[in-house]
């Protein structure tokens, strides 16, 4: 299915305007969503595989849980905790990879966590659905205030203006603003022929699937709101929210007490992210 | 769900409440047992990240009194049965978690958690 984007101006209050894009849209579409969301991507089931047992960490913006099962090749030896904003989609979550997961109902920007609680925090293709600069901002933030300030790690994976060239997605040319990436709305329409074709096992079906599998024909179309990240974007986000909390930027620097350092940053799949370790002096 | 590891890592986040918002204390809680993998490679990595006394109190709420006081440094089988059964088999279904401080209740509602807050409780 081809997905036309469109150019889009945030012309409200921004909480309001999410609520309005984004939470409300994946209330309505999770069960679809959710059965087209299976496969973890290659770079974050590294990252998990790559955590000592014992590990807890917290999946920011957990969506369909399908990152909480990982890593695949000794599950339980590490727990990751899914927290969302769509109860809908937590829904589908809670049973992700057939075991009873962990999830809270939550919000990005919130701090329901005790400083410093994890070892490490996913946050997968959700702040770019913050409506300004400054959410997006906090919402980083809040993931490094989430994990240890010893050894905490993050990986943050956000949608670029740069598509996969096998992308389907039909792009708006950019205005001049492109530095600053672009906000647009992405379609989801709900038809019959978008009904899960394999039966999912990823989630418990319930009142709520079988009430949308049973709508009429009729297709549907959802907006969902996406700020798009210009090339950069992400790392400048990324040393802001840093600066914020009085940390410095780079490996272990002979000045600073404590700090973030970029272990990996880059492309896939029509993403950026970045891999950040914090450190404090001993 | 809401087992005792994720209950041992939540603290209420209403604007200015920052010093005594953790343990959320559990209210009017309705449990189910529900057995889990065991790893003891999990439990001895993670102990260490743990607040004790706060595991040890909620564990109490819940009607579990399996766990020592203090952490123990030396660990045996028996003991990491214990704290497997404590954070990873007791589900809170239903119920509520009251801030310390501030009293804020977040309820729990078909094993989730609503960690969410009004507008105006963000800070
Ligand atoms: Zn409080």
């Amino acid at each position: 299915m081809s997905t036309k984007v469109t150019a889009t101006v945030v012309d409200s209050d921004p909480s309001l305007y999410e609520e309005n894009h984004v939470h409300q849209v994946y209330d309505q579409i999770a069960s679809h969503f959710s059965a087209t969301r299976y496969k973890p991507w290659p770079i974050i089931a590294a990252f998990l595989s790559s955590l000592p047992p014992g590990s807890v960490g917290l999946d920011s913006g957990t969506g369909n849980g399908k990152y909480l099962p990982l890593p695949i090749e000794r599950p339980g030896s590490v727990w990751t905790i899914g927290l969302d904003r769509s109860r809908n989609l937590l829904r589908a979550a809670r049973t992700a990879g057939q075991s009873t997961r962990e999830v809270v109902w939550g919000d990005v920007l919130g701090k329901s966590w005790r400083d410093g609680a994890f070892d490490y925090a996913i946050s997968i293709a959700t702040i770019h659905h913050l409506a300004t600069p400054k959410r997006r901002m906090d919402a980083v933030q809040r993931l490094f205030e989430c994990v240890s300030p010893t050894h905490g790690r993050v990986l943050i994976y956000v949608w670029a203006i740069e598509q996969d060239a096998q992308s389907k997605r039909q792009i708006p040319t950019s205005t001049d603003q492109s530095a600053l990436g672009q906000d647009v709305f992405v379609p989801w329409v709900l038809t019959s022929q978008t009904a899960p074709r394999k039966p999912n096992r990823q989630h418990v079906r319930d009142e709520a699937d079988l009430a949308v599998d049973t709508q009429p024909v009729e297709p549907q179309t959802f907006n969902r709101y996406y700020h798009m990240f210009a090339e950069g974007e992400l790392d400048e986000l990324v040393r802001c929210a840093a600066v914020n909390l009085g940390l410095a930027v780079g490996a272990s620097e002979t000045d600073a007490d404590a700090g973030i350092e970029i272990v990996q940053r880059g492309w896939e799949r029509s993403n950026h992210y970045v891999e950040v370790r914090r450190w404090r002096r001993a | 769900m809401v087992r005792l590891i994720t209950h041992n890592l939540l603290a209420c986040h209403v604007k200015r409440c920052t010093t005594n918002n953790f343990p959320l204390q559990l209210k009017d809680v309705q449990l189910a047992l529900r057995e889990a993998e065991f790893n003891a490679d999990f439990l001895r990595g993670f102990m260490p990240r743990l607040e004790w006394t706060a595991l040890v109190q909620a564990a109490c709420q819940v009607g579990d009194d399996s766990l020592p006081l203090e952490a123990p440094e030396m660990v045996d089988d028996e003991f990491l049965k214990n704290l497997h059964h404590v954070l990873l088999e007791i589900h809170i279904e239903e119920g509520a978690m009251v801030c310390p401080n501030c009293q804020h209740v977040y309820p729990i509602s078909n094993g989730i958690p609503n960690m969410l807050l009004a507008e105006n409780e963000i800070g």
